[in-house]
């Protein structure tokens, strides 16, 4: 079974508890250029009427995965449950996947000088938990669930996310606001 | 499958192993396999701030691996912010006290290095004691600063027993003038707002949501959901405004306007809820005073001091009034501490509440129905407390209704320490607390330089260890234990069990171990318990379980860890007043020479040539103010602090984004580079509190940013009474400033 994420942004408070378990669960060091997960502000508009919306990305574990296809090594797989997952004893750090993922989802770790990316906590998911970041989300401003029913949940696409025509990303977007319910 | 679970393993291990989280831990922290058997979940509280939310700890092999939200917990609603899911980076950050300590360096300064040398606990609390003492026998109690708040129970009763007439604590700069407003208005302070029923919020710069506050932001979240208003007046467009139907630019320190004009039209129009009022006020006692006073109040007058249209004002008066229920939250530092005129602010905000008829009703502020844990004083009944005598370092005793809430002043202890009793105060126990807290640090620590004897306990080696004659290594909340009686989310009673989900790192020990320590050695009659053994803190805590019904012992509710009673919710009908009503005039404050009911006074500092610019601070949502800059996480998504400006005023200076620029005020200046946003009102200069800290043994933290407090001034007592400032706020956003590129 595939699983995808959800995103509304107008409940997001942007505390960067996304950000922070998954840092936390996945031991991820500190200081070495690497975030599996980001929060973003995206600000428009002007005094006195601006606006501003949240995003919470990572890696969307695309259906059709340009990482993968990028990478000459094979160094990048992907799980029968959807998760693209980097092998780190076959990456050649040659950041081929860097440059062709739209989501900035595969980093380079500084110290390591290794690429490393967001595993879908794959290791969570098969003892039936759902990945950090979902699992911590205090307003339920982003969400996870099995692809079957993310999929019909929202829209594709949202401002500050690239184009999802090609890539085919595991992440959907609640786009209405409180007014249109 | 290419990665195996032995790679993955190795992957982990190695991302620990080569962290700089362990730096200093090796002999403690041994990097854990993942592996599901040895994992175990444990229910705890988070100590990050004040709801404490739930928690459930994933501890594998001994090691604290993940921090998640207790499900069925009231205050996170099973979930928890940023600052609350990283909290193993305090308790694993290597850079922690470990030890007691003494410096070897008389000279003091955050320049020096203080040479610390490691001694035993015993020698510490000796050395405590007998310098304590002496201070005592010699120059008295009052001689003696406690830098503190006043818990744990048995850190209150050491106080008590030795009759320490100066315990200080921060809640000037908090909410100090919203437990004197509502004493006296409402019958108490609470910090209950029952968001999810309310269909209309008018947030007076209450910035919950921007603070992670989660169980305020679920409660507005699901008012959302179900067609409730947000009308947010804030100079800045925060977390908060974006989530609001309607965002004002508010004037900053006008908000007192805009709500005496709110209150003006609501009671000139009759549109307050008539069956609340006329039951359960003094509205009818004093109703024509009330009509005449609030007459001069127009939404005409109120534009032109607050730039909120006199046209939104009242409509949006009406709206309150009339969209049943409404609720104006008044919250702690967000909006009650930051200007002269907060305390009027303060009483026009709860008038508000009063005539929306939701004091302790259904969508409004209410009252917290807690399980009653019994005190220690019910537990352990102590002998009487000597009277606390002599000079009250900070001038409290000046403010009498800021007295009677015992509540200390940040921002006036510095005039007290260094100008009307220098050399008053001859040793000083702070709890905590960093410099960075206060307004100007930079005078504190000379403050702290002119004592004697310093002791300090905290978990990290903050600027104020830096100065301390003793440091003692506390341990943190992850480490500790206790019985969390829910008071946010409190419509039923809730217990939660605090315990340790590893045991304390070190030789850290908790504030109330060293209380009962010192207690021994300083005033023993006040830790015994009636059979004549020591007082311990398990043994408290047992007998407090026990008695509240939650188990036999402690360690037989932790293992249960939630406790939940299905009260109904009963409105209350009497109110903790003199008269038992709801108070809009307060006679009390009337009696004491102050105004009844609040009128308009302007803020204490105003834009002037030389400082053309409203300064305001905010608290970022990765940070939990000072205390946490230093955590590995929260330090690598926030690592320091910016000038936020608009465009405007930086294209008026020639400044460019992240350009250095100084930002001074008459009492200091500090750089940082300059953040360009279209979300702050142009004449504001912003900056966010709890970085710029100097500790070199804080690794991180060390250095990055600037001391938001360094342009904040503190102030006099006499400089408050003057302004008429009744409940003493710190002011700490009443500051104007000027900016220019470095």
């Amino acid at each position: 079974m595939a699983y995808g994420w959800f995103f509304d942004a107008k409940r997001c408070i942007e505390c960067r508890a996304c950000e922070v378990a998954c840092k936390q669960w996945n031991q991820v060091e500190t200081g070495v250029n690497v975030r599996y997960r980001k929060l973003h502000t995206i600000e428009t508009g002007a005094y006195p009427q601006p606006r501003a919306t949240a995003l919470s990305l990572a890696c969307n574990h695309c259906d059709n995965a340009l990482c993968q296809k990028a990478c000459p090594v094979k160094a990048i797989w992907r799980r029968d449950d959807g998760h693209v997952l980097i092998d780190r004893e076959r990456c050649v750090s040659c950041r081929m996947c860097q440059k062709f993922c739209p989501y900035d989802a595969p980093q380079f770790n500084t110290r390591t000088r290794q690429m490393e990316k967001c595993t879908g906590c794959f290791d969570r998911v098969d003892q039936k938990l759902k990945p950090a970041c979902a699992t911590i989300c205090p307003t339920n401003a982003l969400q996870w669930g099995p692809w079957a029913e993310v999929a019909g949940k929202g829209a594709d696409r949202v401002a500050g996310f690239k184009t999802p025509v090609t890539t085919r990303p595991r992440m959907r977007f609640v786009t209405t606001d409180w007014s249109t319910k | 499958m290419a990665i195996s679970r032995r790679n993955w393993l190795q992957m982990t291990g190695a991302a620990l192993g080569g962290a700089p989280l362990l730096q200093g831990f090796e002999d403690f922290f041994r990097p854990a396999s993942p592996s599901a058997s040895t994992a175990q979940t444990m229910t705890t509280a988070c100590g990050v701030c004040a709801p404490e939310c739930g928690i459930r700890a994933t501890v594998q092999d001994g090691v604290l691996r993940f921090l998640e939200g207790l499900p069925g917990d009231a205050s996170g609603g099973g979930a928890l912010c940023g600052r609350g899911s990283g909290g193993a980076g305090l308790l694993y950050d290597p850079d922690r006290l470990k030890y007691p300590m003494k410096r070897t360096n008389p000279r003091k300064g955050l320049d020096q290095d203080p040479g610390w040398v490691r001694i035993s606990w015993d020698e510490a609390l000796d050395t405590i004691a007998a310098k304590f003492g002496g201070y005592i026998r010699q120059h008295g109690a009052d001689s003696l600063l406690f830098l503190s708040r006043g818990s744990p129970e048995p850190w209150a009763r050491f106080i008590n027993a030795i009759g320490a007439i100066n315990r200080v604590d921060h809640n000037d700069i908090c909410f100090t003038t919203d437990s004197v407003v509502q004493r006296y208005a409402t019958g108490g302070r609470s910090n209950s707002y029952d968001f999810e029923n309310s269909k209309y919020l008018l947030l007076f710069g209450f910035e919950m949501l921007s603070k992670c506050k989660i169980v305020y932001a679920q409660g507005m979240i699901r008012a959302k959901d179900s067609g409730a208003k947000i009308v947010c007046f804030n100079p800045e467009h925060s977390t908060t405004a974006r989530f609001s139907d309607e965002w004002y630019p508010i004037r900053p320190g006008s908000d007192l306007a805009v709500a005496l004009a709110m209150i003006n039209v609501i009671i000139s129009e009759n549109l307050h809820d008539r069956e609340f009022v006329d039951n359960f006020t003094n509205f009818k006692d004093f109703e024509s005073r009330i009509r005449t006073h609030f007459a001069q109040y127009t939404p005409e007058w109120a534009e032109r001091l607050s730039d909120v249209p006199a046209a939104a004002i009242t409509r949006i008066a009406r709206e309150f009034a009339t969209t049943r229920p409404a609720c104006a939250p008044a919250y702690k530092k967000s909006l009650t501490a930051n200007y002269a005129n907060s305390g009027q602010l303060t009483h026009a905000i709860t008038i508000l509440n009063i005539l929306a008829g939701t004091i302790d009703r259904p969508g409004g502020r209410y009252f917290p129905r807690r399980l009653t844990i019994q005190t220690m004083d019910q537990v352990y009944p102590p002998p009487a407390f000597p009277a606390k005598t002599g000079v009250r370092i900070d001038g409290r005793d000046k403010l009498p209704l800021v007295t009677r809430e015992d509540h200390g002043m940040f921002s006036t202890l510095v005039d007290g320490m260094l100008n009307k009793h220098p050399g008053r105060i001859k040793g000083a126990f702070v709890n905590y607390y960093t410099v960075l807290g206060f307004p100007e640090p930079l005078k504190m620590i000379e403050a702290l330089r002119s004592v004697e004897f310093t002791v300090v306990i905290d978990t990290l080696p903050t600027d104020t260890v830096t100065l301390a004659d003793i440091a003692l290594p506390s341990s943190t909340y992850l480490e500790s234990t206790g019985l969390m009686s829910r008071a946010y989310e409190a419509r039923k009673p809730q217990v939660v069990a605090r315990q340790a989900v590893v045991p304390a790192m070190f030789e850290s020990r908790s504030i109330g171990w060293v209380a009962i320590e010192l207690g021994k050695r300083l005033a023993p009659d006040y830790f015994k318990t009636p059979t004549g053994a020591w007082i311990s803190t398990s043994a408290l805590l047992d007998e407090q379980t026990r008695r509240a019904g939650l188990g036999a012992n402690f360690a037989e509710f932790r293992r249960i860890g939630i406790f939940d009673r299905d009260d109904r919710f009963v409105p209350r009908t009497t109110f903790a007043t003199a008269t038992g009503k709801c108070q809009i005039y307060i006679p009390e404050f009337e009696a004491r020479g102050y105004p009844a009911l609040p009128d308009w006074r302007p803020r204490r500092d105003e834009p002037s040539a030389r400082y053309p610019y409203y300064y305001l601070t905010y608290l970022p949502p990765v940070h939990r103010r000072n205390s946490t800059q230093n955590n590995p996480i929260a330090h690598e998504i926030m690592p320091s602090n910016a000038a936020v400006i608009h465009p405007m005023l930086a294209e008026r200076h020639k400044i460019r984004h992240g350009q250095m620029v100084r930002v001074s005020s008459r009492v200091g200046s500090i750089e940082l580079p300059a953040h360009l946003t279209e979300r702050i009102r142009p004449d504001c200069v912003m900056v966010a509190h709890g970085f710029g800290h100097r500790s070199r043994l804080m690794r991180l933290a060390s250095g990055k940013g600037a001391r938001d407090g360094d342009l904040i001034p503190g102030w006099s007592v006499e400089e408050m009474l003057a302004h008429g400032d009744f409940a003493g706020s710190g002011c700490i956003m009443d500051a104007v400033v000027n900016i220019e590129p470095v």
